[in-house]
């Protein structure tokens, strides 16, 4: 079953790296980045994704790694 | 050399938004000083400010550090804000350097934003305080009544 595009779903056009809630939806338990497979969401979207949780992690809003 | 179109197109402004950590050994009345030390940057290297958010106490997911003349600050919260503007991407490497050098300011993010803003930390805090209200107390189910049984009506029992 193919996965919902939670930020096409949203209507979320710009990744946002202050938009902490957001972005840790796609984070693993782990807090690495989700892969597209379990992310779901479309490869230019992923990349935005990818960008906005490097910036937050760089300001301290999102942990680099967490145990 | 004659100004062609892609030569007016790298003259043209972008909007770029900086993100900026203060220090929290900052006194909260002194952050419109930092504020307006950005905000005069930005100004002198001929950039126009569009939005911004003030600063806040904001935990870090992380400790950071930063050396200040002989003192070492280690930190585990710091004032968060942000400042979008407009500005030439000449000047923009000289906006980022010169609000680096503030003595307050712990660190800075400079990113190339589209014009409308979408998201604010103050809509984010409103928009998490209302889902925790509505988890707390959930609006409460309408109970219909019963439908009361059909009653025959009444006329005359043929036997």
């Amino acid at each position: 079953m193919k996965k919902v595009d939670y930020l096409k779903d949203h209507h979320i056009e710009y990744v946002d790296y202050k938009d902490v809630d957001t972005l840790k939806k796609f984070l693993t338990p782990h807090a690495r980045i989700q892969n597209k497979k379990r992310s779901g969401v479309g490869a230019k979207s992923q990349r935005a994704l990818s960008m906005a949780i490097k910036r937050a992690r760089f300001m301290g809003l999102l942990p680099y790694i967490t145990r | 050399m004659p100004i062609t179109e892609d030569h007016q197109e790298i003259r043209d402004a972008v909007v770029y938004e900086v993100g900026y950590l203060v220090l929290p050994s900052v006194p909260e009345e002194n952050l419109p000083k930092v504020v307006s030390s950005i905000v005069s940057i930005i100004e002198k290297a001929g950039g126009t400010t569009l939005d911004s958010e003030d600063p806040f106490l904001e935990e870090l997911a992380y400790s950071m550090s930063k050396v200040v003349g002989a003192r070492k600050y280690v930190v585990d919260d710091a004032y968060i804000g942000w400042m979008k503007f407009e500005a030439t991407p000449d000047v923009v490497e000289g906006i980022k350097n010169s609000v680096d050098k503030i003595e307050e300011v712990l660190r800075t993010l400079l990113i190339k934003v589209p014009r409308e803003t979408s998201f604010t930390f103050e809509g984010a805090r409103k928009a998490r305080a209302e889902k925790e209200e509505a988890l707390n107390n959930p609006v409460p189910e309408v109970v219909e009544a019963p439908l009361e049984p059909e009653v025959a009506p009444a006329g005359p029992v043929v036997e």
